[in-house]
């Protein structure tokens, strides 16, 4: 069986279509939830890690700053073991909902840093200049701040997305069915007996999906950059 | 209109560089006060503590009759006589008098001075302070480095503040806007981002967008500092044509000639403190501080 005659019969196959669809649906699911939630976690984090010293907000800040710390330091694969067989072991526990819970966590301590910074990397003067005008400083942060800060971290929040999509395929190794597990069991002896074919035809797979949103990021950054051109 | 009584500011994390040491002005209602001194004398750091962009270390600020800093002890002998210090100096068998410059030299106070005279403080905080936010719709601010919201057009950079504060509705802000686009001939960039205007168009929308607020003062941070040579002058036009309309004016200037021709009065700061202050015509004909004879004989 040469290359491409694997490829046709991999591709005309009912049942490998099934497992592929069937892995490349669950590798999406994981990958938007968790990244919604991501998105919202890191959001929530930096704003946290950014407000003013004060007795109020200690405690949170001190959160945040453990959270981001432990989540950066240690590896994604033994956080998404961590939370199969030591937090989430309920029996019947949908393992989809687990693995979007581990993602979203370990992305939104990335995305909190990025937006940190994106925010960081707006001019002060943008604030003061708002604030002489009598604006709040909550006022000052929807209206110019984060706006700007907005599309300084499209770029770097794109590439912790497509890290993201990558990522998730470690989920096969908790036995999930993704992209990769189908992968692996299409090539397994029992099918078609040389994993070349599926592993290549898979990577494909992953490589249109970021390819897809890499477009999508630039044609955002693009909009939001209207105001700079000069 | 402003008055800035004995404030003091410090930087650096235990307050080791000392930018202000006790200044203390009155700007009144119409004035149009020009501040002029070396770099790092703290002309920049005593017109942003006017609307407490930076936070004095000590001393207070008071706008149109309202505290807007906390109210600090040291300038009030009687609550000082309610500190629990003061009332261990006398038992010490010092003199009233000399207790009280004691504490003022030595500002014991950082320690616990008792309730009275907390509730004294207090008292006074809750009746006279101003919100801040408040206070600044009052007072405009045009800044070195223009500072336009980059991310709104110019029309927008107007507009923002009166709808979002609610002062105005969304139509009466832009009629507005559009009358004082026309007054510096900027009309037509009513729809154009920042980042299309050259430097001089910049601060003059700069300055109508703290005109935009109806300010009852305009405070000047160095208006001229950041411009191409050849746009100094229409932004300096700018700024004299709201001088004739009687705005009462702070500017922070190196523009000589502005300060000549439009301030009523010059404040000359050297390391932190104010060290003379004389009608425009007295200033540039009899300086008599050192310092001051040094600094005009360099930069005339």
């Amino acid at each position: 069986m040469n290359f491409f005659e694997g490829v046709y019969t991999l591709f005309t196959n009912p049942n490998y279509m099934q497992s592929l669809f069937k892995g490349l649906q669950i590798t999406l699911v994981i990958s938007v939830a968790a990244a919604v939630m991501g998105l919202l976690l890191g959001t929530v984090v930096a704003l946290i890690t950014i407000c003013p010293d004060s007795p109020a907000m200690k405690i949170p800040k001190w959160i945040s700053k453990i959270y981001i710390t432990v989540i950066r330091g240690t590896p994604m694969a033994l956080q998404l073991f961590i939370m199969f067989y030591v937090i989430f072991t309920i029996r019947d526990f949908p393992e989809i909902v687990t693995a979007t819970i581990a993602f979203g966590i370990n992305s939104g301590a990335y995305v909190a840093e990025n937006i940190r910074a994106g925010i960081l990397s707006v001019d002060v003067g943008q604030t003061e200049a708002g604030r002489a005008l009598g604006l709040t400083s909550g006022i000052t942060m929807r209206k110019v701040v984060i706006p700007q800060a907005i599309k300084n971290v499209i770029p770097t929040i794109g590439n912790e997305l497509i890290a993201l999509i990558k990522e998730t395929s470690i989920v096969s190794m908790i036995g999930m069915y993704d992209l990769t597990m189908a992968a692996k069991i299409i090539g397994s002896g029992n099918n078609m007996a040389s994993y070349l074919i599926p592993m290549s035809v898979v990577a494909l797979f992953y490589l249109a999906i970021v390819y897809m949103l890499t477009f999508v990021i630039k044609k955002i950054e693009r909009r939001l950059r209207a105001g700079d051109k000069r | 209109m402003i008055s800035v009584k004995n404030v003091y500011k410090d930087f650096g994390e235990n307050g080791e560089i000392k930018v202000l040491r006790g200044v203390s002005c009155e700007i009144e209602k119409g004035e149009r006060v020009v501040i002029l001194g070396p770099s790092g004398s703290g002309k920049s750091t005593l017109l942003r503590c006017m609307n407490l962009l930076e936070q004095p270390t000590g001393g207070e600020v008071w706008v149109a009759g309202d505290l807007i800093t906390a109210p600090d002890p040291y300038l009030y002998p009687e609550w000082l006589k309610q500190s629990a210090t003061y009332e261990k100096m006398l038992r010490r068998n010092k003199k009233e008098d000399e207790a009280l410059e004691e504490i003022c030299r030595n500002r014991l106070l950082s320690k616990r001075e008792g309730r009275a005279f907390e509730n004294m403080r207090k008292a006074i905080e809750k009746e006279k302070r101003l919100d801040i936010n408040l206070a600044r719709r009052k007072m405009g601010m045009v800044f070195q480095h223009f500072n336009l919201f980059n991310n709104l057009t110019v029309l927008q950079n107007l507009t923002l503040a009166p709808v979002e504060l609610k002062l105005k509705t969304q139509e009466e802000a832009e009629e507005k806007a559009l009358e004082l686009l026309r007054r510096i001939d900027l009309e037509d960039k009513r729809d154009e981002y920042p980042a299309k205007l050259s430097g001089g168009q910049k601060q003059r929308v700069a300055i109508v967008r703290a005109l935009a607020m109806e300010p009852d003062v305009m405070l000047f941070d160095e208006p001229t500092s950041a411009l191409d040579p050849e746009m100094v002058g229409e932004v300096l036009d700018v700024m004299k044509s709201l001088a004739a309309s009687g705005m009462t004016m702070v500017v922070v200037t190196h523009e000589m000639g502005f300060a000549r021709e439009v301030g009523t009065r010059i404040m000359f700061m050297n390391e932190g403190v104010i060290a003379e202050e004389a009608t425009p015509e007295e200033f540039f004909k009899n300086p008599r501080h050192p310092r001051l004879k040094e600094f005009l004989s360099k930069v005339l």
